[in-house]
């Protein structure tokens, strides 16, 4: 599939990483664990901290970056672990890290991520919206206006994202740009929308993505949609073409998305047992989306909450190490 | 006794129609909203009334009617703590301008939930700013319009102070972009039965025992985050 550049990993920002992350001095000894700027990589990073430490007695220094910036830093040695590498959104930095210049390695168990359009439990159960193709009827759609403008409103996720380029794609690909006005704006105002359309009971219909903390917050569902099928996904980036859009066709679903532990081929040659290690960590989304609202809706101290973390789920972790060592 | 017609206090003007009513504020309403009519859409406010299991246009004439009646207006758009899930920390505010509706959230997933009245076109814009002050018994200065027009307006050029004919009311929470003056407001009314309607322009308006309970529990620079894209008309509580 054509490439979506960056800027999905910008997704979930409610807490700055330097605003959570201790900057010490690094010691040449240590393992460098790079923390992007986002929610969920900032939790799984500080886990895996406590566990370098419940393991191994590592102590792991946690240090924030882009995704550009640590894949550089584990290409020259001086990081060692990037805790949520997304494919397929980060393709170009894999290929040409991990398969090009072989100087970054990829855990293959990927967790699956999954983004689309959903709607509250309550829309779902009290207007049977409960299909994508429902949006491009428009007494259906109409349940979504207020404004009085016979066209209800859809959030497609904030202008800076590639995956709102594609959803402005697949609104124009299933027929519910016509029927709909889609809505673009900060992530924190869309979530805050879905509280207050909770609170109020009302119908809303939304751009989603798991791992999110809001799966766990409120009751929200995906709309059915047709699976994702590859002849029928035919997306262009405004940067590939000015006719992007006019181009482009995808009455589907997302592909899967899934997300990696990637680690520096420096640490597999020095410490085989930690890189054996984490290629046995299997998180999944649900863990991921628990972890994240322990983060962002109960504002809980990261390292506290990766220490009990890791002590509630010992047996997990021990099937791990288990793993790790055959 | 005469009052004033509500709007923002904008300087850059926007509705600034003024109706100086001679028999009291009641009449004035129904002046208000003649006027307005004809431009408003078809989608007509609703309320559903507990009482008759039913739901009922909540035009300003009845709106009016309930407020005679009740000396309160309409039970949905009462003060209360409600429920409210939420990843916002407690003292924030979420302004849900299609419901009518302003959460101050607290801990433990409730909010204090309080009806207010909007302006007739909405914000039009959905965004977060904070509260960069607030004043108790604001000074209201009209715009710079009304004053060429309005010689009852003239002569409060240069500010009317705070007091019962006062249109901001009893409080005035002042919404800043950073540090900037966002020229919006959150403010008291003398227009009591207009909470949960769009009768003003802009400004948002709550009942003046709710904006002096607000004012007492929000912190300056506290987080505003406003809900009012493509809000003008609702139907429904």
């Amino acid at each position: 599939m054509n490439r979506l550049t960056a800027t999905f990993a910008a997704l979930g920002l409610f807490v700055s990483a330097e605003a959570l992350v201790p900057m010490p001095q690094a010691d040449a000894a240590e393992v460098v664990i790079g923390v992007p700027a986002w929610s969920s990589a900032n939790v799984t990073a500080h886990v895996l901290k406590s566990l370098l430490k419940s393991e191994f007695d590592i102590d792991a220094v946690l240090e924030p970056g882009t995704n550009e910036e640590i894949f550089a830093a584990m290409d020259a040695g001086t990081e060692d672990i990037h805790p949520e590498v997304w494919l397929p959104n980060h393709a170009s930095l894999n290929a040409e890290y991990v398969l090009r210049r072989k100087s970054v390695v990829m855990s293959p168990k990927g967790v699956p991520a999954r983004q689309g359009i959903c709607v509250t439990q309550a829309t779902k159960d009290e207007h049977g919206i409960g299909s994508i193709k429902d949006l491009t009827d428009p007494a259906k759609a109409k349940i979504f206006d207020t404004d009085g403008n016979g066209k209800g409103e859809v959030w497609i996720g904030d202008p800076e994202w590639s995956s709102t380029r594609v959803e402005e794609i697949r609104a124009k690909s299933y027929g519910y740009d016509r029927t709909m006005e889609l809505l673009q704006a900060p992530e924190e105002i869309a979530v805050t929308a879905i509280d207050a359309a909770i609170a109020g009971d009302k119908p809303l219909v939304f751009y989603c993505y798991e791992p999110h903390h809001t799966f766990e917050l409120h009751d929200i569902v995906f709309l059915d949609e047709p699976a994702y099928d590859p002849r029928k996904w035919t997306v262009l980036m405004p940067e590939d073409d000015p006719g992007w859009l006019e181009k482009s066709d995808a009455p589907v679903a997302w592909p899967p998305s899934f997300f990696h532990i990637n680690y520096s081929s420096k640490l597999a040659g020095e410490r085989p047992d930690v890189s054996a290690f984490l290629e046995a960590v299997r998180l999944d989304v649900d863990t991921v989306s628990e972890m994240t609202y322990a983060l962002i809706v109960e504002r809980r101290d990261p390292d506290e909450f990766a220490a009990e973390w890791i002590s509630e789920n010992a047996d997990r972790v021990a099937a791990w190490r288990d793993a790790a060592k055959k | 006794m005469s009052t004033w017609h509500r709007w923002c206090d904008r300087l850059t003007g926007g509705v600034t129609s003024v109706f100086r009513s001679r028999t009291g504020r009641f009449a004035l309403a129904g002046l208000v909203f003649a006027a307005g009519s004809a431009t408003a859409l078809n989608v007509n406010t609703q309320i559903y009334n507990p009482e008759t299991r039913k739901w009922e246009d909540y035009s300003p004439n009845t709106a009016i009617r309930y407020f005679r009646t009740h000396g309160q207006t309409p039970q949905a758009f009462q003060r209360r703590i409600v429920s409210f899930r939420t990843a916002e920390k407690p003292g924030t505010i979420v302004i849900d301008g299609d419901k009518h509706f302003l959460y101050f959230v607290l801990p433990n997933f409730q909010a204090v939930r309080y009806g207010i009245g909007v302006g007739r076109e909405g914000f039009g814009w959905a965004g977060i700013v904070n509260i960069g002050r607030k004043q108790e018994w604001p000074t209201w200065t009209p715009p710079a319009e009304m004053v060429a027009r309005d010689p009852k307006a003239a002569q409060y050029a240069n500010g009317m102070p705070g007091g019962p004919d006062n249109p901001l009311g009893p409080r005035a929470l002042y919404l800043y972009e950073g540090n900037r003056d966002s020229i919006y407001r959150i403010h008291g009314t003398t227009e009591p039965w207009s909470i949960g309607l769009n009768v003003s322009s802009g400004c948002i308006r709550l009942n003046n025992d709710d904006i002096i309970d607000l004012y007492e529990r929000v912190d300056i620079g506290a987080k505003v985050i406003v809900l009012m894209q493509g809000a003008a008309l609702y139907k429904g509580v």
